[in-house]
């Protein structure tokens, strides 16, 4: 190469790299979300791994269906793109967001997203609706509010509003030793969720929660979660990386449905109210 | 959407689930003519339920001054005026109830509190309707008005909170009629809240679910009432079973009071929840007000009320509100003696219809003192 030449590519690549502000935009599948082999899963959605991991960009629908739906578009994509080992599946959701919504509180509504499978692998897939009577389908939810839980905001009304002023709870007598076995039931019962061993309630490790459906209203929680993930907001956005077991006969190298759906917490999106895709079909990569 | 049938509309009307009523009904009279605002019941039930974390702002129990005091801000005029005005046909609703005016893709219509709306609890506390004239007070005629009003979850018959919940996390016990989410299930979408008329759920910010009042069931599983009628100075509220009209019994309390003399009226029956907590109105407010906020038969009960110097049954009733923790469900007066007796017929109260009076003289004349109040 002549060094002319060399001089004129370098600036061409300097110039690219700086329009994606440093980052590679990796290609793109339109019809399929591939999930790539990779021995190892990225842990991060900063992983260098996510720029050359085909992303699928997913157009979102409304939820209109049943009742509550919503009735006017807000999210209008997500991005996907996905990553395989074998035994899990780590989706990397990313899509628009002017604004950060992570509080909890009356018609306060946090930032979320979801990834759904069949539970089962088989030519016969459930409705995408949630699944269907018998069709189970696998839920991996993440929420905004459960991230911030995650990143250290205390479960206090402090850390929401802070010049609040509460009295006195009973559980926080100075008779009890805070954190004793005692003081942490007692607290336990003046908070009726948590009493009920719902996982709404926390404390929460991850910001994720597995749940499982048979059509729209029959949500329930999976008897443990063990999906992981994590979400950043940055630019005007988040990017959501969640990751879960590949469900039952879903095989390197074989083929299943997925679907996501987003919601906007600022426009009080949250349960039936929500942007939802249609199911996509989701191609495993093997080790070959 | 099915069709049930709500007697105090007096017609049928559209609903999401059938209907089926409880084996009985967990019903409540308040008198609203002896309240005083102390709010001991208030702090009865959140002293009782409401001490956690993600509590602090929830009053399951409250009294507003109306016309102007609310909890949240303007809970009822939000939903009145959302609905828009509606007629009543003599005893019959010719409107629409909050379930007939469900926008597109909403159970109900409703709104949605904001954490503002929450941070007034004592709002328009002892504001009359109108400016007081100077010296209004020494004609003895009333120019200006206001009232209170305690309130609770009214556990109603067709509940907008559990028709609003996409998870059915909502229910009512067959055995008593008592509303109550689910701590185990909800996940917390808020949508009772903004279906319930009365906001009487409260999202918790702290377990990410929504609570309400429970009516201390535990006590009413033990036939007692709950904690906010028990500890009532004013001993306004009466608690017990109501039957359907075609099936009152006049030795029932809350049957004779809500059916039989029909003294008590329920509150913005219009809305079609088919509530049951009962209210005696204010004998000092406009009816136009009142029949907004009772429906058409304010002035059948508010002539009751004032019959009730003559009318022994209804007086001697009304002096068993407050007089015993137990649930009463049957009475009787016999001669001057009003009796309360549990459900197996046991007698668990028997009270004066008149309290005797004792007049003590102004001079002790035994120890040469002036009495005070407490000599």
């Amino acid at each position: 190469m002549k060094p002319r030449h060399f001089i004129f590519l370098a600036a061409v690549l300097s110039a690219s790299a700086l329009a994606g502000c440093g980052k590679k935009e990796p290609p793109v599948s339109e019809a399929e979300v591939k999930a790539v082999f990779e021995k190892s899963l990225p842990s991060t959605v900063d992983d260098k791994v996510w720029e050359r991991v085909p992303a699928h960009p997913a157009k979102l629908l409304l939820q209109d269906m049943v009742e509550p739906r919503l009735l006017q578009a807000s999210t209008p994509f997500v991005r996907v793109q996905s990553v395989t080992d074998g035994r899990k599946v780590a989706f990397l959701l990313t899509w628009k967001d002017a604004t950060l919504d992570d509080v909890p509180g009356p018609a306060l509504f946090g930032d979320a997203c979801a990834v759904q499978l069949p539970a089962t692998t088989a030519a016969d897939v459930p409705a995408p609706q949630m699944g269907e009577d018998g069709k189970t389908v696998e839920i991996t939810y993440w929420s905004a509010i459960f991230q911030a839980s995650v990143n250290g905001r205390k479960d206090d009304i402090h850390a929401l509003y802070p010049r609040a002023a509460v009295d006195h709870y009973p559980f926080e007598a100075p008779s009890l030793k805070a954190g004793s076995p005692p003081q942490q039931e007692m607290a336990k019962r003046y908070a009726p969720a948590r009493g009920a061993e719902n996982p709404m309630a926390g404390p929460r490790t991850v910001p994720v929660q597995d749940l499982l459906a048979d059509g729209p209203g029959t949500i329930r929680f999976a008897e443990k979660t063990v999906s992981s993930g994590s979400g950043k907001y940055s630019g005007g956005g988040w990017t959501v990386l969640l990751v879960r077991p590949l469900p039952n006969g879903a095989q390197p190298g074989g083929r299943t449905q997925v679907a996501f759906a987003v919601w906007e917490g600022s426009r009080q999106e949250v349960g039936a109210r929500k942007m939802r895709t249609a199911w996509i079909p989701l191609s495993l990569g093997s080790a070959q | 959407m099915a069709r049930v049938y709500n007697w105090q509309l007096g017609r049928e009307m559209s609903y999401w689930y059938p209907e089926r009523r409880p084996k009985r009904q967990f019903a409540a009279v308040f008198d609203t003519n002896k309240c005083i605002a102390c709010q001991t019941c208030t702090l009865a039930c959140k002293t009782t339920w409401t001490s956690g974390k993600g509590q602090e702002y929830m009053l399951w129990n409250n009294v507003e001054t109306k016309p102007y005091g609310f909890y949240p801000l303007g809970w009822d005029l939000n939903l009145l005026e959302k609905l828009g005005a509606q007629d009543w046909d003599g005893g019959q609703y010719a409107g629409r109830t909050i379930f007939e005016a469900a926008q597109p893709g909403e159970r109900v219509l409703g709104w949605r509190p904001e954490d503002i709306d929450y941070a007034s609890p004592n709002v328009g506390e002892d504001d009359c309707a109108g400016g007081v004239e100077k010296g209004a007070h020494f004609t003895g005629v009333h120019n200006s008005w206001f009232f209170y009003l305690a309130r609770m979850c009214n556990h109603c018959t067709y509940p907008a909170c559990l028709s609003s919940c996409p998870r059915s996390a909502i229910y009512k016990r067959p055995e008593d009629g008592i509303v109550l989410i689910d701590q185990g299930s909800c996940r917390g979408y808020q949508e009772c809240v903004k279906a319930c008329p009365y906001k009487k759920t409260f999202f918790n910010a702290m377990t990410g679910t929504s609570e309400k009042c429970i009516a201390c069931f535990p006590k009413i599983e033990s036939g007692m009432q709950p904690q906010c009628f028990v500890n009532c100075i004013g001993k306004i509220r009466f608690a017990g079973w109501i039957s359907r009209p075609e099936s009152a019994r006049a030795d029932n309390p809350i049957d004779f009071l809500v059916h039989v003399k029909k003294v008590a009226l329920p509150l913005f029956p219009q809305f079609g929840l088919e509530p049951n907590v009962y209210y005696i109105p204010p004998m000092n407010v406009p009816r136009e007000f009142l029949a907004q906020m009772f429906g058409p038969g304010v002035d059948q009960a508010l002539e009751a009320y004032r019959n009730a110097p003559r009318d022994k049954d209804l007086a001697g009733l009304l002096t068993l509100f407050g007089s015993t923790e137990a649930i009463v469900a049957k009475w009787k007066r016999v001669e001057e003696q009003v009796i309360g007796y549990d459900e197996s017929g046991k007698e668990i109260i028997r009270v004066p219809l008149r309290e005797p009076t004792h007049i003590r003289q102004a001079f002790d004349a035994a120890r040469g003192v002036a009495r005070t109040n407490v000599s």
